[in-house]
């Protein structure tokens, strides 16, 4: 065990079990996975991606590129998590990732004797060619061979939520510098949300023995967290992480609700998206600890410095007994004071600078050796055994050791900030990027901005949510600056130590190495985006939060250039990994996305209706009745007995628009091909209305009910763009009409009513209803009373029979459909749905969605004749581009196949008889087929070239994807009583 | 611990979209409905009807305990003044209340629902998990109400039951 024996923010009466590849141990409440691992002495966590070396843990934040495992079992299993970021909890589960068959005996790690193929740009070097191996040969072996952990492949048994949060100053971090953020902005009364990572505020305050106000910093973070929970404008979101910034001063978070808990209460979503709108944000998100790039860096054992005072300070566990310090930063020498103060024996402290800081002599007085000017070379051992320094002098030191603490100084955490597409710039001063700009509303503070002691970190926050503050117009109160103890932020990085015998790791996550960055160079790779393509070097989980500057910097060596004008990436989001789970929240499954019903839908649901998706709604496609063996059988019974009888199909979802006012039919005028003024009151019109550039956009039917009332009806498809073309043609391009309009397709359950007997049944239904031919016309329509309730009635026809529409408001929408069933069980009334509706009006040559495609014109349609010359209206210029009106265009025709047993289907294309299937000779396709029960043979609708003047002419119906040519006759596209008859009986 | 939250679809409710003429104002139309309607987003009410605003020179009417025939009623009275829809079917009216009301409706739409943002007679035109959604605040006890299309009110009861059970 290296649980020492007190302190930390641990609670020692809490012991907690978990297990790690198989293995029990146990940790405390108030561990991480990670710590618990390092108190229990383990070492070794996960195998690397490419060459499967053994690898130990490196950080204690979510910076972390090694430590990555798969928690959970079966469903619950969630990969590719970082063990630092994970609070223990009773019971957790976790293994290792990337190796086989176990952690420490791992058969691929003889990648590593492959290595001089695996260098960078292998993957594209290697398997270039021959192209069809790719797919079925090359990815599945490299993503067998390297890669991260697997997936589950079960669906995700939690579920996830999300919230909206408002505030005018959004803190990101609660380190020192966020804390004090959000305290002056919360005293000022400034509506704050602080959002962190962690467990609970603090940050580095709790990994580090420092004093603030005269507290042990640990204390003093959580006595400001508590004076923050009793402010009701502050609102605090712990394990919440930022992950990225949007237009509009919008912010994500994921909140991670119960993946502390062994149990998660019933209902509690596991984690909460959060979309945050913030006026200002603070970036409080510190920095990150650079590593160093040596031989042998990655051995497990050689750990982050500060990751080693965290382990120590907070988590009271000692991850070495004897150390190596390797540090060109002065944080590296507080941990050595923190291993000295733990028990454990720190060996030589080894720091390229020359001059050490003050406190160095109480170190050498413990027995330190302390190394001005040395660098470590190369490291030994897995878990750490030997390390290699060479002194100032040029002479070799070997020494025994089991850890490596190292630190090449600090990088601001300003990922998020160049989300929105601001490029850090480089500091010679301080040795790192900064934000020059940010997105708006956005300013970095404390270590984000450079600002690494502790006192000055302090001093920005309060200075940033000051002005923050101020912009918002509120004033913050001056208040006494926070007093720390003393510290030293010096730095002079130390960017490579030439390895010979063993690699120098930049990128852990990716193994990308010292010698690889050579290489990219050398092929020409020599910008930081394109070394990052050709190498990996900054991608996957961790997205090189610690070793990429490393690369840049060796990037600017090998190039001759500074690191300033090397330059770095931008960083995009998500700046920390999110589950796909959390961004889809309910929305998943059959909730995938919202869902229309009309009002007959349970009638349907249980009178063995399949529904079919039109857009969101829910339409019945058709009506299985007991016996029918397939779709066909019952869409050809529902044809012929609607043909034969009488039947009924649900066409609410229709598109209803009410277009009332004076100027209203001024308005349709011109929205319309086709003139609407005219209409009588009480009667319905056909109408075809063009977008802008002369094409089709919808088709339906306009009612008048009144001088200055108009019931519009649009297809399902187009229903909403109808609403916002009419409400921008009056709003915006006539505002000067008075013309109002407003969507009822919610308020109206329409049925169609089709079929010669259609009349006696609704005289049944509504036996006070005068329905003869005198009283209602075809395109006659009327209001009336049903059972008390205001419904209308349309004799129009989309089926070619006799037909009639009744609406009636939604609410009472079923129990008209119970009517009208009732009143035609004498009549054989049948349901149905909308596949006998399809086949029916192709048999009719209606032209609907599959014709109405955004590619033809009116003239195409065989509607050119419906085109008023009197009046202007919208598409009318556009529509005589010669493009428009060439008689070549492929325009509306039937088809009938020649031998009548063979079936003709949509989307084959269409070729004069003799002439070979390519391009140049198609002369057009086929939009929509059915078989005809009418008929007793296929008929197709088709777009053909001249092709009203063809009628009788045979053509090739071409179709290479589902096999065979078939010859078919060109014919009228109206199949069944052409001369319209039925309808008007 | 979980906040309460009780919600209910309201039942017998009369709606209807009530849409000025070009030139009237919203004081014309407010006069004739004995409403003191104004072009913004809050909710008034004379005991009898209320009206929502929706939109320049548009609201939602509504009449609770209605009698028959409103929206036929409500045209006469507003003749050359307004185009009037009767929406009683078009919109089904969800009712939220309790302490968890806020919370709930603050996980469902993108907009403040703060207090001091959003407060008795409020209104917003927004979206609830993908369903278009008009809410406006009835008192600060604090409780809601959401119309949303009728057709859509299976997936919003979804949305709001999940919601419910998370709190």
């Amino acid at each position: 065990m290296s649980r020492l024996a007190s302190g930390g923010l641990i609670d020692r009466a809490r012991p907690l079990r978990f297990s790690f590849d198989g293995t029990g141990y146990s940790g405390f409440e108030g561990d991480t996975l990670a710590s618990a691992l390092v108190a229990n002495g383990v070492r070794i966590v996960g195998r690397s991606f490419k060459y499967h070396r053994p690898r130990g843990i490196l950080t204690a934040g979510s910076e972390e590129p090694n430590a990555l495992v798969t928690l959970g079992t079966g469903a619950h299993a969630e990969p590719n998590t970082r063990a630092t970021t994970v609070s223990l909890h009773d019971g957790l589960v976790a293994c290792s990732q990337n190796r086989w068959p176990s952690l420490h005996l791992d058969l691929l790690a003889v990648n590593q004797l492959l290595s001089p193929f695996f260098a960078a740009g292998f993957y594209y070097k290697t398997f270039m060619w021959p192209g069809k191996f790719w797919e079925k040969l090359y990815e599945p072996l490299i993503r067998r061979a390297a890669g991260l952990g697997s997936l589950s492949g079960l669906p995700d048994p939690d579920s996830y939520d999300r919230e909206h949060g408002f505030c005018d100053l959004l803190v990101i971090g609660a380190g020192p510098a966020g804390l004090a953020a959000a305290l002056t902005a919360g005293r000022a009364g400034v509506r704050v949300i602080l959002a962190d990572e962690d467990t609970r505020p603090g940050g580095r305050l709790m990994s580090e023995r420092l004093l603030v106000d005269g507290l042990p910093a640990a204390d003093w973070a959580a006595s400001a967290a508590q004076e923050l929970e009793t402010m009701a404008n502050v609102r605090v979101l712990s394990r919440t992480a930022v992950f990225g910034v949007y237009d509009g001063r919008e912010y994500g978070a994921v909140e991670r609700l119960t993946d502390h808990l062994s149990h998660a209460p019933a209902g509690a979503p596991r984690q909460r998206l959060w979309k945050i709108v913030a006026k200002r944000a603070i970036l409080a998100t510190g920095a990150i600890e650079r590593p160093v790039v040596f031989g042998g860096n990655d051995r497990p054992g050689v750990t982050m410095a500060s990751a080693v005072s965290t382990y120590i300070n907070r988590f009271a566990a000692l991850p070495g007994r004897r150390a190596v310090i390797f540090t060109s930063s002065d944080s590296g020498w507080t941990t050595a004071v923190d291993l000295q103060a733990a028990g454990a024996e720190v060996v030589a402290i080894v720091d390229p600078r020359d001059t050490p800081p003050s406190f160095a002599q109480v170190l050498r007085r413990n027995g330190t050796e302390l190394l001005p000017g040395a660098r470590v070379r190369h490291v030994a051992g897995s878990p750490v055994r030997k390390v290699e320094i060479v002194r100032a002098d040029g002479s070799v030191l070997k020494l025994k050791a089991d850890l490596v603490a190292m630190s090449g100084g600090w990088n601001p955490a300003i990922g998020l900030g160049s989300n929105l597409g601001h490029r850090p710039v480089w500091s010679d001063r301080l040795h790192c990027f900064l934000l020059d700009e940010a997105p708006p509303g956005l300013k970095p503070a404390g270590a984000a901005a450079g600002c690494f002691a502790l006192a000055d970190a302090l001093a920005d926050g309060v200075r940033q949510a000051r002005d923050a503050a101020g912009d918002l117009g509120v004033a913050c109160p001056t208040g006494a600056a926070f007093k720390t103890s003393e510290e030293s932020a010096r730095c002079d990085p130390l960017w490579h130590v030439p390895a010979a015998r063993s690699k120098a790791f930049v990128d852990f996550q990716n193994d990308v190495t010292d010698a690889d960055v050579s290489l990219a160079v050398r092929e020409g790779f020599v910008s930081v985006e394109h070394l990052k393509r050709y190498t990996t070097l900054g991608m996957a989980t961790d997205q090189g939060k610690t070793g990429q500057l490393n690369g840049h910097a060796l990037l600017a060596a090998a190039t001759g250039k500074s690191i300033a004008e090397a330059g770095t990436v931008l960083s995009r989001p998500p700046y920390q990994p999110v589950a796909i789970g959390v961004l889809a929240g309910h929305h998943r499954g059959e909730h995938f996305r919202p869902e229309r019903r009309t009002a007959s839908h349970n009638w349907a649901a249980g009178h063995g209706a399949s529904f079919v998706n039109v857009g969101q709604w829910k339409r019945a496609q058709w009506y299985t009745r007991a016996g029918e063996r397939d779709w066909l059988e019952t869409v050809n019974r529902e044809v012929t007995m609607t043909r034969g009888g009488v039947g009924i199909c649900d066409v609410s979802t229709l598109g209803k628009i009410d277009v009332q006012g004076p100027d209203a039919s001024t308005l349709l005028d011109r929205l319309y091909i086709n003139t609407f003024s005219t209409l009588a009151v009480g009667k319905a019109r056909y109408g075809v209305m063009l977008r802008e550039d002369g094409f089709v956009m919808d088709d339906g039917t306009v009612t008048r009910f009144a001088e200055d009332s108009f019931y519009v009806t649009t297809t399902t498809a187009n229903a909403g763009l109808v609403m916002q073309h009419i409400d921008f043609a009056r709003q915006v391009i006539w505002p000067e009409l008075d013309v109002q309009a407003t969507s009822v397709t919610e308020q109206w359950t329409t049925y169609s009513i089709a079929g010669p007997k259609s009349r006696s049944l609704l005289q049944t239904a509504f036996p006070e209803l005068d329905l003869s031919s005198e009283a209602m016309p075809f395109m006659g329509a009327a209001k009336f009373a049903w059972r008390g309730i205001g419904a209308r009635i349309f004799r129009v026809s989309f089926s070619g029979e006799l037909a009639y529409e009744v609406s009636v408001p939604a609410l009472h929408g079923e129990r008209l459909l119970l009517d009208l069933l009732e009143a035609g069980r004498d009549f054989g009334v049948v349901a149905y749905g909308t596949e006998a509706l399809g086949v029916m009006r192709i048999e009719k040559g209606h032209a609907a969605g599959n014709e109405l495609n955004g590619q033809t014109t009116a003239a195409d349609l065989g509607l050119g004749r419906m085109m008023s010359k009197k009046k202007d209206f919208i598409g009318r210029v556009m529509a005589r581009r010669p493009g428009l009106t060439d008689p070549a265009r492929p325009a509306l025709v039937g088809l009938k196949p020649v031998e009548p047993g063979v079936r003709l289907r949509a989307g084959a294309h269409l070729l004069e008889c003799g002439k070979p299937a390519v391009a140049a000779n198609d002369q057009g396709h086929v939009t929509s087929a059915a078989w005809s029960p009418t008929l007793d043979h296929s008929i197709a609708l088709a777009l053909l070239s001249h092709g009203p003047d063809r009628l009788g002419e045979r053509v090739v119906v071409h179709d290479p994807v589902r096999g065979g040519d078939v010859e078919a006759e060109v014919c009228s596209p109206v199949f069944v009583d052409p001369e319209g008859v039925r309808m008007r009986g | 611990m979980a906040e309460h939250l009780i919600h209910s679809e309201q039942e017998g409710w009369a709606l209807a979209t009530v849409m000025a003429r070009r030139a009237v104002g919203p004081a014309a139309v407010g006069a004739a409905l004995e409403l003191e309607l104004r072009d913004e987003p809050v909710a008034v009410s004379n005991g009898a009807i209320r009206a929502i605003g929706t939109g320049p020179g548009a609201w939602l009417v509504i009449d609770t305990e209605p009698d028959h025939g409103f929206a036929d009623a409500l045209q006469d009275r507003l003749e050359g003044l307004a185009s009037v829809s009767d929406q009683s079917s078009g919109y089904a009216v969800f009712r939220l209340s309790g302490a968890g009301a806020r919370t709930a409706l603050q996980r469902g739409a993108a907009i403040d629902f703060h207090p001091d943002v959003f407060a008795p007679g409020s209104v917003a035109t927004t979206a609830i998990a993908h369903i278009g959604a008009i809410v406006w605040q009835v008192d600060d006890s604090p409780t809601y109400d959401v119309a949303v299309f009728r057709s859509l009110s299976g997936s919003f009861r979804h949305w709001l039951e999940e919601t419910a059970a998370a709190l």
